[in-house]
């Protein structure tokens, strides 16, 4: 035999068994000053302004602070960077006392000055940065820019009309209507204060427009020098690969008690139940339901509980015959077993849902909602009054490759589904796409018929949810009901508490009796942690703070 | 020998016009929009036409399809819409991370494949020889990523030997000079960064080297059964020369030319095959970032990227057409 | 490119004629080719007669046996357990041969109809039209397969039919340049020069005297193909482009599935991971087999 090959295959073999060997001895664990979490993707840009996915918003909770903030676990809003404020009489005017001694993470002080920086430097966007992928809750919650590109809106339509500095530390913000929902939004953490020097030094807003009007940020604000007054400050960030956090040493308020934070992108959510059994990572966020037990059976985890501020609805578009029938859509409400699914799918941890507000949220109806408890006869003999023979064909659409926190999988609770509906005089075609963007492009253009989809509250207000679904005509539900559009319209513009509350609770029954969806579940998503991590607040928002994590001895 | 290369050279032309033209069609004939990928559940109607206009797709095509072959011969890329960087600079980022795991991948495979295989020439028709022909076939038969899973799970979450995702242990402080994590440890005299790097490829390169290993090894076996009978290896047992050199000198190099050729086609498998591998291992090379960036219809990142990797392909099969020609005197290239 | 792209390597030009009792007498005498052919007829049979094979129907949900949590492993009842929504993981995994079966079958017909039309055509005729086919060939070639196979499901929408189509179509430039490659080599022969030197038209010639020459490597090609086909859907399924109706049992949208399911229930992605390989593994003997009978080149060894 060839000396070459006997030596190269014992090379081989050796080399295999030396590496198992090696690597059996050493196993890393993680140093008792650091956390690793695990992400499911890399931030867009570390930028509140600029960010509307969640990601994103983790790593930018940490490192700037809004003027208010929620207190930790609740949508309670409490005084951050402001100790304190008040609306003028007309609700037009807003005065913000501003904290004294905070000083930016690059050593400027926060003032006044710096907090209407920043209010018109997000009212000033260029026209690239315009756009509502880009800046949507600016979008969503002031509705327009100083100078508008072509096609966006305008002063004319902004809720913000202007801010200042009145003293050092005291700042006004002019808003051109009254809203119910301003000081809400401002707890997002996309209305976070950065330095205005760092903005202008590291030119946040900076870019070229190329010939296609592809905008290329220049600057190095998000990627590398984001700064804020949080409690962390940027380390280090390779995408792909981890983004570190530092505890800020000059924070004003109490300090964080880890030294640093890593934030691991690991895109499947095995992937990261797995990491965190073999010590690679110390948490993560959205467990699956079914490793609930896993983690809780095995010693050395733990899972938390985020409150359930949720809905998982299955969708119906009424501009597809025969969902225009009031009938049709009480069949379908009979004839999906939403026990069955919530009870079997979500592991406990799902209620299920018989309105779409969730409990939590002020509006929430005790009384009064209509009830659709799995009937399949009823809903057969619905079906035949509509003047329909049964089974009644229906296109049903469900997304692949996804998991959120009301449906954690998709394809699971569409089988259920399908199979409760053809019990009841349904006939389901099965249609699926992957989640981004045919899935969402598919119900928001008005393809789907029927389909799953859900929906997370950014703020503890039943505005955020009613409105923005059942506010106005959509080609995704594709119906035209002027009475509860009006309804939620004036539901949203009362600033008397108790008199929103009522008008709030009333639509959410009409919206049951109307069925422009059947909500069935509200869950409460869960995050895991290595047992000895303490100290984790979870929200109902996922508005949560690193800087209380410790470990226990 | 020049004017070969430079012939195949110019033969690229036309291939790269054609994927061009491919790859800018197929993707407007996609459906659903950048910004829905965007905005997920929030986009609005006003949102994504803002998007198509500000990305340049309500022009004529040809418009667009001249926009983009001016700015890639400039080498420009364009940016890309979900990371809103570069796509150069993610290229130049997550190409060293696949290339280090297929290189390893590689590796494994030939050091493995290549001497199974040639055993089993030696050894024709003995149970070796059938034993390691069906190993093979098992090894072409199973799904990566069902291999990958398994591999994972065994290794990394139940033994606890090997890391269960991505290239280095977080909490190293290690510098990434040329992003090739092996190399960075060795040239930066970080020991303990090359070691930990090379620990988190072991499992992915072998669940992406499965399928290369079983095929050289049976392309080596084929190869060296083949030379074993040609005319010059009687001649030389005839001669008298002792068996091993007969071996090495005569079988053994003669046999390499072919699976040389087989070695240089498996650039494609392995791109296939790393977009499974990436996914389970959480590694951040291009072959997820790839399909990630179909999922997300990120188009400058799909324009580019795969333009890219098809010229690494087509490149790279010109390395082996020219390196064949090298080893193999007998082949005039013309 | 694919397994079967690389393996396309390893066949050598076409066979002359009069080898096909000689490579059935030399498959029959091949245990690989037996145990191949007994893996494939066990997969047909098992995807033909499905619904008189199995104990359960592949649909039935039984939520209750899954109260306690995902999953109850297998038991005298279950033999293989039952999946996350309490159906018989056993009948799915025997419904599922069915779909593998017509998948395999319908993307290999696509490849090799196209791959037929196109490297015949090219073949034959030469010239221009051989070049502009076959720099269309290398351009599909050019890309990752598994690549190539998402973006066309992504272009038309997951579907079992796009899904077939997808893999059919990124195997079209093997079979074309195979067959290509054999009808150059089939052209020079003496019994098409004979032919056309008595005048016999063209388009005859190739019907019958070139085609069924140049077609053995074809075949083999084609088995091979049928394992590679039932690979790349899982992979597709992995990648969350697999069936839209995921009650319909197939196997790599069960093994994907079953992977959240990894530390409760490991069966249910040990076994049709199994599955996919046992049947690949049929089709890969068989194809392996086909080989080394049709090689003239092997031919006198025995």
């Amino acid at each position: 035999m060839s000396k070459f090959v006997k030596v190269s295959l014992v090379l081989a073999i050796a080399a295999l068994v030396t590496v198992a060997a090696g690597v059996a001895a050493i196993r890393s664990t993680a140093a008792s000053d650091t956390l690793v979490f695990g992400a499911a993707a890399d931030p867009v840009i570390i930028d509140g302004a600029l960010v509307s996915d969640g990601e994103s918003l983790r790593v930018i909770d940490q490192i700037f602070e809004g003027l208010v903030g929620l207190k930790p676990g609740t949508t309670v809003i409490v005084p951050k960077l402001a100790t304190s404020y008040a609306a003028s009489k007309n609700g037009l005017a807003w005065t913000f006392k501003l904290r004294k001694g905070v000083k930016f993470q690059d050593g400027t002080p926060f003032n006044g000055q710096a907090v209407c920086a920043n209010f018109d430097r997000w009212y000033s966007f260029p026209g690239p940065l315009q756009d509502q992928a880009v800046t949507y809750y600016w979008n969503t919650v002031f509705g327009g820019f100083k100078h508008p590109a072509t096609g966006n809106p305008g002063p004319d339509k902004s809720l913000y009309k202007g801010c200042k500095a009145l003293g050092q530390y005291t700042a006004r913000i002019i808003l051109s209507r009254r809203s119910s929902s301003f000081l809400g939004a401002l707890a997002l953490t996309n209305f976070g204060i950065a330095s205005p020097t760092a903005l202008k030094k590291y030119q946040a807003d900076a870019g070229t427009v190329d010939s296609d009007g592809v905008f290329h940020p220049t600057g190095t604000f998000g990627t590398q020098n984001p700064i804020g007054t949080g409690p962390y400050k940027l380390k280090s960030w390779k995408v792909g690969d981890k983004l570190e956090i530092d505890a800020n040493p000059t924070y004003w308020g109490a300090k964080a008690k880890l030294k640093r934070i890593i934030f691991r992108p690991i895109a499947d959510n095995a992937a990261r139940l797995q990491a965190l059994q073999t010590g690679e990572i110390q948490g993560y966020d959205l467990v699956a339901p079914q490793d609930i037990a896993t983690i809780k059976n095995s010693g050395k985890l733990k899972a938390l509980d985020r409150p359930a501020f949720n809905v998982g609805y299955v969708g119906i578009n009424q501009a597809i015959p025969p969902m225009n029938n009031l009938l049709v859509r009480q069949a379908l409400a009979y004839g999906l077993d939403r026990k069955s699914v919530v009870d079997s799918f979500y592991a406990g941890r799902g209620q299920v849902a018989d309105q779409f507000l969730p409990p939590l949220v002020v509006g929430f109806a005790k009384k009064g909602v209509p009830q659709y408890t799995f009937n399949p006869e009823k809903s057969i003999a619905l079906l035949k009054q509509a003047g329909l023979t049964p089974p009644v064909k229906i296109e049903f659409w469900y997304p692949t490759s996804v998991s959120r926190p009301y449906m954690p999988d998709p394809s699971r609770n569409f089988q259920a589904f399908s199979a409760s509906l053809s019990k009841a005089g349904f006939q389901v075609v099965p249609r699926s796409a992957p989640w981004r963007p045919d899935y969402l492009g598919a119900t928001q253009s008005g393809k789907a018929q029927v389909f799953l989809l859900g929906w997370t509250g950014d703020f503890g207000d039943p505005a955020n949810f009613l409105n923005v679904h059942f506010g106005s005509k959509t080609d995704q539900f594709g119906f035209d009901n002027p009475k509860l559009f009006d309804l939620l319209t004036r539901a949203d513009s009362e600033t008397n508490i108790a008199k929103r509350t009522a008008l709030y609770q009333q639509a959410s029954i009409q919206v049951m009796k109307f069925l422009p969806v059947v909500p069935y579940v509200h869950s409460k998503p869960a995050l895991a942690f290595q047992k000895n991590v303490q100290g984790y607040a979870p929200s109902p928002v996922s508005l949560e703070s690193f800087a209380t994590v410790s470990y226990s001895s | 020998m020049l004017r070969f290369i430079i012939r195949r050279l110019f033969l690229l032309v036309p291939i790269l016009v054609g994927l061009s033209i491919l790859i800018f069609l197929w993707i407007r004939a996609l459906p659903g929009s950048p910004a829905q990928a965007l905005l997920g559940e929030r986009a609005t109607p006003a949102a994504i036409t803002q998007i198509r206009h500000q990305y340049g797709l309500d022009k004529p095509l040809y418009v667009q399809y001249l926009r983009y072959v001016d700015t890639t011969a400039h080498g420009n890329f364009g940016t890309s819409i979900v990371s809103r960087r570069p796509v150069t600079t993610e290229l130049r980022e997550r190409f060293p991370a696949t290339v280090e795991l297929s290189v390893a991948a590689m590796l494994f495979a030939m050091s493995l494949g290549i001497p199974l295989g040639f055993l089993a020439a030696k050894r024709y028709g003995t149970i070796f020889d059938h034993v390691s022909l069906v190993g093979s076939l098992i090894g072409v038969s199973t799904p990566i990523f069902f291999l990958a899973l398994v591999l994972k799970y065994v290794f990394a979450v139940r033994l606890g030997w090997l890391p269960s995702i991505g290239r280095q242990d977080v909490l190293l402080d290690a510098s990434h000079p040329t992003n090739f994590y092996v190399l960075d440890g060795l040239v930066t005299g970080n020991w303990s960064a090359a070691w930990d790097a090379t620990k988190h490829l072991i499992l992915p390169a072998i669940a992406l080297g499965s399928i290369p290993l079983a095929i050289i090894a049976r392309s080596t076996r084929a190869a060296a059964l083949d030379v074993q009978n040609e005319d010059y290896v009687r001649t030389a047992r005839a001669k008298g020369l002792p068996p091993r050199t007969v071996d090495s000198r005569h079988i053994f190099r003669n046999a390499m030319l072919p699976v040389s050729t087989i070695i240089g086609l498996q650039t494609g498998l392995l791109l296939s095959g790393a977009v499974l591998t990436e996914t389970v291992f959480a590694l951040p090379g291009i072959g997820s970032w790839l399909a990630n960036a179909i999922f997300n219809r990120d188009y400058p990142v799909i324009q580019g990227g795969i333009l890219f990797t098809a010229l690494v392909f087509v490149f790279v099969n010109l390395l082996v057409d020219i390196s064949y020609g090298i080893i193999n005197p007998r082949i005039r290239l013309s | 490119m694919s397994v079967a792209q690389i393996e396309m390597v390893e066949l050598d030009a076409a066979p002359s004629g009069g080898l096909w009792s000689e490579a059935w007498r030399r498959l029959r005498r091949n245990p690989g080719a037996i145990v191949g052919f007994s893996f494939v007829a066990v997969f047909v049979f098992v995807g033909i007669f499905a619904p008189l094979v199995a104990p359960y129907s592949a649909l039935d949900q039984h939520l209750e046996l899954i109260a306690k949590g995902c999953c109850p492993g297998p038991s005298a009842h279950h033999l293989f357990g039952v999946d996350d929504l309490g159906r018989d993981e056993f009948s799915r995994v025997l419904y599922g041969a069915r779909s593998s079966l017509i998948i395999g079958v319908v993307a290999v017909s696509v490849a090799l109809t196209a791959g037929l039309v196109v490297g015949g055509t090219a073949g034959y005729l030469g010239g221009i039209v051989d070049s502009v086919l076959m720099r269309a060939m290398d351009v599909m070639l050019a890309i990752p397969g598994l690549l190539f196979a998402i973006g066309i499901v992504a272009m038309l929408g997951p579907s079992l039919l796009h899904i077939m189509i997808a893999i059919g179509v990124t195997n079209i430039p093997i079979f074309a340049r195979l067959l290509r490659g054999s009808i150059l080599a089939q052209r020079e022969n003496d019994f098409v020069l004979a032919a056309r030197a008595v005048g016999v038209p063209r388009r005859s010639i190739l019907a019958s005297h070139i085609l069924p020459n140049a077609i053995s490597p074809v075949i083999v090609q084609g088995t091979l193909a049928l394992a590679t086909a039932i690979i790349d859907v899982a992979g597709l399924s992995f990648l969350g482009l697999g069936d839209p109706n995921p009650a319909r049992p197939e196997w790599g949208q069960m093994l994907t599935n079953s992977n959240n399911y990894l530390q409760n229930a490991p069966f249910l992605a040990i076994i049709p991971g199994l599955a996919i390989v046992v049947s690949a593994l049929g089709f890969n003997l068989i194809g392996d087999a086909l080989r080394e009978a049709l090689d003239p080149k092997l031919r006198g060894r025995e």
